[in-house]
């Protein structure tokens, strides 16, 4: 029986969308040196990694909101819990 | 950290006298108990009681040094742009608590852990794993102390102008510390980090302001340095881009598995208390590391073409020039200068208060003395934490000549624990021989590698490296050697069936 209780380690996707979203923010992928356009104040390079920052935090948000439940363990205990 | 400022001489002394009893009068209002003083995890976890507004302002001003604020603004002044890592990098910590976090918070409650080993001997039935967590957790928090009492010195004697010597404001700040977590232990120190993590982020918020006023603007300061240091607004070269990537992990498991990271999972007073708490610590990096980037990245328009040395005082530099401009920008820098010593302040008694324990709860109350009483066990506690501080504030004063690396060695050692929780909490077949190898070889190449001067070789740091044998040792050596019977009992403790109810 699926557990009722929600942890993020148990969401693969989860943790692939953490390192797709670091990935994305350091500039290892882009011409070294290159600068424009500065966009608020910032290289183009180093506003994308502002951007993937802010998704970062966006998204953990989320997790922490909506796959994190472990207090769900105490009602399911009649049940048998979990085999983790 | 030297940061000297020409515009706070006896003003800065009378600030910090007002503020250290204005923050020791808090701490006894809100949580001087006479009860609290007799039982460990009264003391030292605010008896797992702490709501979602202590927790989190005593895990943001736990989080960030005075060196956050002192330290980073010149290292976005010489590495330029680049440094804007320093916002995902402890966005990552989030990361790093969420591996372990949720399943330690309900063990920590059903089992009513007081320090990590108190999970190292829980999970692995094993006095060498239990002894050798406790020593390395012990010798690493034990060196970042140092390096806070070194920085809380060189604040204070910034903030006066020298009027206080550095030897003279350490000790000021020790006693002020010590007093307030003697009477309030964590509860004290909790309400100790938000008086100092506000003061902080008042101080931090008002400097940006100033900055854009009366040093210059981000939009500008771009152009300038496209212009005059392309290397600081261009695209990084690779080598740094690992480093980048290396950052993350080093600091997204390294702060979260921290004693006194731990110690805060404990001490919360429900899931949901949690929850909260880092939910709100995953926009702190923007509104504080961001921000210093920020004024980091204009002064170098600001002050163009400083030198390593010089650059370290850039934060004094750029209070100076605002000071000048009128009175309610003098006392902004004033409350700048006290955020920064409070922020120091909040590290430290954490970090001290964490130590107590390990020693009180593990070192004394596991290997000297295991019939101890609880409230002989906390007093003894308090006596190692006043012991340890002693003795590394005669190393802080007078640095030894020789053999001074051993007091660098600090995330390298801590997150060689790491595998025994991010793994121990999941695989019942991890075993105790495997970590026990593991956190020793991890801990030792770490520490080689840094006394070989190799701390980070191709932008991966020697802590990163040593975690990684560490894993490996842990996770080869747990197949290969199968779990006695016993040990098989020992580890079925993380299966859920027994932890509810």
């Amino acid at each position: 029986m699926a557990p009722k209780y929600k942890e993020p380690i148990q969401y693969p996707w989860i943790w692939i969308v953490i390192i797709v979203i670091c990935l994305i923010g350091v500039p290892w992928y882009l011409p070294q040196g290159t600068i424009y356009p500065i966009i608020i104040g910032l290289p183009y390079w180093a506003f994308i990694s502002l951007i993937a920052s802010i998704a970062l935090g966006l998204f953990l948000n989320y997790v922490v909101k909506n796959c994190w439940d472990m207090e769900a363990l105490k009602d399911d205990k009649d049940e048998g819990g979990s085999d983790i | 950290m030297n940061s000297e400022v020409q515009f706070i001489g006896w003003h800065g002394i009378a600030v910090l006298l007002v503020y250290a009893a204005f923050l020791l009068g808090m701490v006894i209002y809100a949580a001087a108990r006479r009860d609290i003083r007799d039982n460990m995890k009264s003391f030292y976890l605010g008896g797992g009681g702490l709501g979602a507004f202590l927790l989190f302002f005593t895990m943001y001003a736990t989080q960030y040094s005075g060196n956050a604020v002192i330290g980073y603004a010149p290292k976005a002044y010489r590495l330029g742009y680049a440094w804007l890592q320093s916002i995902p990098f402890l966005v990552m910590v989030i990361t790093g608590y969420l591996l372990f976090a949720p399943r330690l918070h309900i063990f920590a409650k059903k089992y009513n852990f007081v320090t990590p080993s108190d999970w190292l001997h829980k999970r692995f039935n094993s006095k060498s794993v239990t002894l050798v967590g406790t020593l390395l957790m012990c010798y690493g928090l034990a060196n970042y102390l140092l390096e806070q009492l070194v920085a809380m010195g060189h604040a204070i004697s910034g903030l006066t102008a020298g009027a206080i010597p550095y030897i003279c404001g350490v000790l000021f700040l020790v006693v002020i510390m010590f007093v307030y977590e003697w009477f309030g232990g964590m509860k004290g120190v909790a309400v100790a980090d938000t008086i100092n993590g506000i003061a902080l982020l008042i101080g931090i918020i008002g400097f940006l302001v100033l900055t854009l006023q009366h040093v210059g603007s981000f939009a500008e300061t771009a152009q300038y340095i496209a212009m005059t240091a392309p290397k600081k607004i261009g695209v990084p070269p690779l080598s740094t881009s690992i480093n980048w990537l290396s950052m993350y992990l080093l600091v997204g498991i390294g702060a979260a598995v921290y004693p006194h990271a731990i110690q805060r999972i404990y001490a919360a007073n429900s899931e949901n208390a949690l929850k909260k708490s880092l939910s709100r610590m995953t926009w702190m990096p923007f509104i504080t590391t961001g921000v210093i980037f920020m004024i980091g990245i204009i002064g170098i328009m600001a002050f163009p073409g400083l030198q390593k040395a010089p650059s370290e005082k850039l934060v004094g530099l750029m209070a100076n020039v605002i000071a000048n401009k009128s009175v309610l920008s003098y006392w902004m820098m004033m409350i700048l200068y006290t955020g920064v010593v409070g922020a120091i302040m909040s590290t430290t008694d954490s970090v001290i208060l964490s130590l107590s324990s390990l020693i009180s709860n593990d070192v004394y109350g596991r290997f000297i003395n295991p019939a101890a009483a609880e409230k002989d066990k906390v007093f003894w506690g308090k006596v190692a934490g006043i012991a340890i501080v002693l003795l590394l504030l005669i190393v802080a004063w007078k640095p030894p000549a020789t053999l001074y690396e051993i007091f660098v060695l600090k995330f390298e050692i801590l997150i060689q624990v790491a595998p025994a929780f991010l793994i121990g909490l999941y695989w019942q077949r991890l075993g105790k021989k495997p970590v026990l190898l593991g956190m020793l070889s991890g801990a030792l190449v770490a520490s080689v590698m840094t006394f070989m001067g190799l701390r980070a070789p191709m932008g991966i740091h020697a802590g990163i490296i040593g975690l990684l044998i560490n894993i490996i040792v842990c996770i080869v050596g747990s197949i290969a050697i199968p779990l006695s019977k016993e040990d098989q009992q020992t580890a079925a403790m993380i299966d859920f069936r027994k932890v509810t109810g």
